[in-house]
């Protein structure tokens, strides 16, 4: 099947641009109504639409308010609308003004900061001023950043609107640093592809109808899923000046060249080959990237020249027919027809700047984000809890003034990973395997992994309702299954078999992650394939590491208990009569063992643990581990101390030739 | 000594640039040169434009354009 490639070129007319007071304003006192300035960022936007139309490409003409105010802005989005099927659509970016500033009397300009009171006064102002100019409520907005509660209201008051820039991936801490801590748009683990948000958390997709916010979100640029991931998010993206500003291009014969621009819009072409056929993409180049006065090293003419280089590709693309170009409205449309709730987004991700041969998979659902490391093994090295749909209202007068992040529960590049200094453990999901006195963590096993999508079936092939779907249940281990709707279906990571060398044993380990979908359940699978001595012993440990956050500075502990749960009678009768809470309620039975997080450095292991788990009460997140397969299996959970302030939950169990086995790992909300 | 001004491109600091830190540098018209004001590092355009290329040792795929081929895994 060939894949779509759907792109969106979204541009603003922004009349005063963020960079622009800072770069082309140094050495001036500040004016944002100098006519200079107006003058070149509308030249900048005419440009930009001009090099689209040359190719071909239609656009998205995101209006600020600013621009609201311009006869000749207003007048050129209605033309180009007119003559190229343009849509004219409304951006809660470039808010900065003379009016605004004089209306709000604040130099504050991004909308998910304000006060919830700003917002809604802000919204009605900028929707009724785009009305009076354009007589109709625009189908399209966004900004950085869209929080659950402003996108409600904007749904509510103005249902035309369907689509949103909601949000920038892994812009956060990373993005922070990189602008000498002065650029505050904190919003890591967001999806990094298009998704439909619920109504309470703009970053956790809807698993449903009911949990519909109403619009189809689109990120702030596609970006490179393994450079953005551990480096600035701004110079690894669809941004032609993005490439310039991280310097991953060259000159050549008195050329400038940057490859790595095209083969990021090609790798985000292949990522249909992951879901079902269908790529999206997207630019957004604001006007201060592109201003006379040069940006970063880059002159004009360089910005200038990888915009319409950019465009010329998209263009090339679709007259070859291997590009739809459509307008963010109609993409909303596109993805409500192809897609459903529970359909995950997947990237099987290469590196393709650094030279290694990296691969990064990530996932994303309405229950979790994941991303696995097949450098560490398929070790999952991030992870946010989804499931929770967690409330987290941001701007002034919320606990969370400028945090959007969802938080995490694993995040190897905040919290170590497998790595740490001399002590404590950092936050990853993996396993050991430990022979005699030797141990090797699967961390440290490089590997590559193959992407499957298939059909979930029972022992005798049927294929089966996902609510059956219950891999554990000849020992009913298989703990908080949820009601599932439509047919099973699991996306599968096949990993090459590893070897592990044991001064004298050699062990060929083969990893299978699936994720079922419309389930909030990731199963890991080990198999032993070979064992040099198949009589050697040979134990493994799985295990999380795990804390939450959304920065890189530790959390408050103390709301995390956790459990290793014993005889399966009790824990069922736990879930029976609701949820499992209470350390030392009825419902555990003598053998489960409990902790309450206090920095004691205490462990607790039960044999034969129907499933260990975690209570995050700080993120209302339960997470659970079960694990079965080989012999004396056991439970166990780990709290950490002050100086590796994490908790660990994992299985430990005796392994021979052709065992596998296999854990399960359960993300759900706990109130 | 007068005070720092703009050069002709907004030169960031390469060795600021190698730990992930944007920081646009200022000039010093008499002695010709940009300089960092957070780390330490001073240098002439040429050693500023001398110091990026160093920067991009990182990038060794930077020169490589990919086949769709080589992208499918
Ligand atoms: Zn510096």
């Amino acid at each position: 099947m060939k894949n779509r490639f759907i792109v969106n070129i979204i541009h603003r007319p922004e009349m005063v641009p963020e960079y622009a007071e800072k770069v082309t304003g140094q050495g001036k006192a500040e004016d944002i109504g100098r006519k200079a300035l107006l003058t070149e960022s509308l030249d900048i936007f005419k440009t930009q639409q001009r090099l689209a139309h040359e190719n071909g490409l239609k656009t998205t003409i995101q209006m600020t308010y600013a621009s609201l105010f311009n006869d000749e802005a207003v007048a050129i989005a209605k033309e180009h609308h007119e003559k190229y099927g343009d849509e004219i659509a409304l951006t809660l970016l470039g808010l900065p003004c003379k009016e605004f500033r004089e209306k709000y009397k604040t130099k504050d300009f991004c909308i998910w900061m304000f006060s919830m009171e700003d917002k809604i006064s802000i919204v009605n102002d900028v929707f009724e001023k785009f009305h009076e100019r354009f007589g109709f409520y625009p189908e399209s907005t966004g900004s950085y950043y869209m929080d659950a509660e402003l996108t409600n209201y904007i749904k509510e008051t103005y249902p035309s609107v369907k689509c949103a820039v909601a949000t920038c991936w892994e812009e956060g801490p990373k993005a922070y640093h990189t602008c000498n801590n002065s650029w505050y748009t904190l919003m890591d683990g967001g999806p990094w592809a298009p998704w439909i948000p619920s109504k309470v958390n703009t970053h956790a997709p809807a698993a449903n109808e009911a949990e519909d916010s109403g619009i189809v979100a689109i990120p702030h640029l596609s970006r490179d899923l393994l450079a953005c991931y551990d480096g600035n998010g701004s110079n690894f993206g669809t941004h032609p000046q993005n490439v310039l500003r991280g310097m991953s291009y060259y000159k050549e014969d008195g050329e400038y060249k940057y490859p790595y621009f095209y083969n990021l819009v090609d790798q985000y072409r292949v990522l249909g080959d992951y879901n079902n056929g269908i790529a999206y993409n997207m630019m957004f180049v604001g006007p201060g990237w592109m201003n006379k006065m040069g940006r970063w090293e880059a002159p004009y003419e360089l910005l200038y020249q990888s915009y319409s280089d950019g465009m010329k590709y998209y263009g090339d693309l679709k007259k070859q027919g291997e590009l739809e170009d459509l307008t963010m409205a109609e993409w909303a449309d596109f993805y409500r027809e192809h897609k459903n709730y529970t359909e995950p987004e997947c990237a099987l991700w290469k590196d393709i700047l650094y030279g290694s041969d990296k691969q990064l998979f990530w996932y994303n659902d309405p229950f979790m984000r994941v991303c696995v490391n097949m450098e560490q093994g398929g070790a999952i090295v991030d992870l946010r809890p989804y499931a929770a749909k967690l409330e987290w209202p941001v701007g002034i007068g919320t606990p969370h003034v400028q945090d959007c992040s969802y938080p995490f529960l694993i995040q190897e590049k905040y919290r170590a990973g497998y790595f740490t200094h001399y002590a404590g453990e950092g936050t990853v999901r993996s396993a050991k395997l430990i022979h005699g006195s030797e141990e090797v963590d699967l961390c440290l096993c490089r590997t590559k992994a193959k992407f499957s999508e298939e059909v979930m079936k029972d022992e005798k092939g049927r294929t089966v309702e996902l609510a059956k779907c219950d891999m554990n249940d000849k020992k009913g281990k298989l703990v908080l299954p949820k009601t599932k709707t439509s047919a099973g279906k699991i996306r599968k990571l096949t990993l090459e078999p590893v070897d592990i060398e044991f001064s004298d044993l050699k062990v060929k380990l083969q990893t299978e992650i699936i994720f079922g979908e419309g389930s909030s359940d990731i199963r890991i699978k080990r198999n032993i394939l070979e064992m040099s001595d198949p009589k050697a012993e040979l134990k493994i440990n799985e295990y999380m590491v795990a804390c939450y956050g959304t920065t890189e500075y530790p959390e408050d502990m103390t709301c995390v208990t956790l459990r290793a749960m014993g005889a399966l009678d009790s824990y069922e009768k736990g879930l029976e009569s609701g949820r499992i809470t209470g350390i030392d309620g009825g419902n555990m039975s003598s053998a489960s063992r409990s902790i309450d997080y206090a920095y004691k450095c205490r462990e607790e292991y039960v044999p034969d643990a129907s499933a260990v788990n975690a209570s995050i009460r700080a993120i209302k997140t339960l997470v659970t581990m079960t694990g079965e397969g080989g012999k004396n299996n056991v439970g166990y959970i780990k709290e950490g101390y002050a100086f590796s302030p994490m908790f660990t939950l994992g299985y430990t169990a005796e392994l021979s030739a052709g065992d596998t086995y296999t854990t399960t790992l359960a993300l759900e909300r706990e109130d | 000594m007068a005070q720092l001004g703009k050069g002709r491109l907004n030169y960031r600091c390469p060795s600021c640039f190698m730990r992930d830190l944007d920081i646009d540098m200022f000039y010093d018209k008499e002695k010709d040169e940009y300089c960092c004001i957070r780390c330490q590092y001073r240098g002439n355009e040429e050693d500023v434009l001398a110091k990026n290329e160093m920067a991009r040792f990182r990038y060794k795929s930077m020169k490589k354009r990919f086949t769709m081929e080589e992208l499918r895994q």
